[in-house]
């Protein structure tokens, strides 16, 4: 059994192109199934909301692709709270149940990985 | 768990979003543009003091000497690329870019 992993995503969607390489890598990963954690903080937070419509900016919506990811064996998503409450979002405005995690928690995840992918 | 930081802690919030996060005794490495936090007399100067008090906080030698810094906050370790490595053979690695 391989280290496990954690992809860490810190910024907002459209704006550069890390969450959507974050997205491809976990796919990725998952698909070799490893054991994986995907642990949004931040802006990363972003990547999340409900609502995305980027087809003025000709991009696909990326919240639209994390809640598939289970059927590609990812199952572990952990959300900082207060990086939601800090951008006025709850838990229902995420397009998928996560896990709520305090900033401890947040370490306990990372801890817990042999390996920190930042996105 | 050792936090890297390699942003600016005046343009970004990499610094504080990292200290929020890194428990108390996990080390934080500062690198490329991260090592500025290290400047006395900067505006960071009291996130990076209260850092100390809670974390060991490296900075990368060639990356101090290349901006020209002289002017540390104290308790502050400066470490050549041997020390980095040492300390990525020590502890897992948190990059918060």
């Amino acid at each position: 059994m391989s280290e496990p992993v954690a992809v860490l995503m810190r910024k907002a969607p459209y704006g550069s192109v890390y969450t959507a390489e974050g997205f491809r890598s976990t796919m990725g990963i998952g698909v070799f199934e490893m054991d994986l954690s995907v642990v949004f903080v931040d802006d990363g937070v972003y990547a999340l909301v409900k609502g995305q419509n980027p087809a003025g900016l000709d991009m696909k919506p990326l919240g639209d692709g994390f809640p598939m990811l289970p059927d590609f064996g990812v199952s572990k998503f952990y959300v900082h709270d207060q990086s939601l409450s800090e951008r006025g979002l709850k838990a229902d405005d995420l397009v998928m149940d996560v896990e709520i995690i305090d900033d401890a928690g947040v370490a306990r995840v990372l801890e817990s990985c042999g390996i920190v992918l930042p996105f | 768990m050792l936090y890297t930081i390699n942003k600016s802690p005046l343009m970004f919030g990499n610094l504080k979003s990292a200290l929020r996060i890194a428990p108390a005794d996990d080390p934080i490495l500062l690198y490329e543009d991260g090592v500025y936090a290290a400047a006395k007399g900067a505006a960071s100067e009291d996130t990076i003091r209260q850092a100390l008090e809670q974390h060991p906080v490296y900075v990368l030698q060639a990356d101090i000497e290349a901006r020209g810094l002289t002017s540390l906050v104290d308790g502050i370790q400066v470490i050549d690329y041997d020390g980095f490595v040492e300390l990525v053979e020590q502890h897992h690695v948190v990059p918060w870019l």
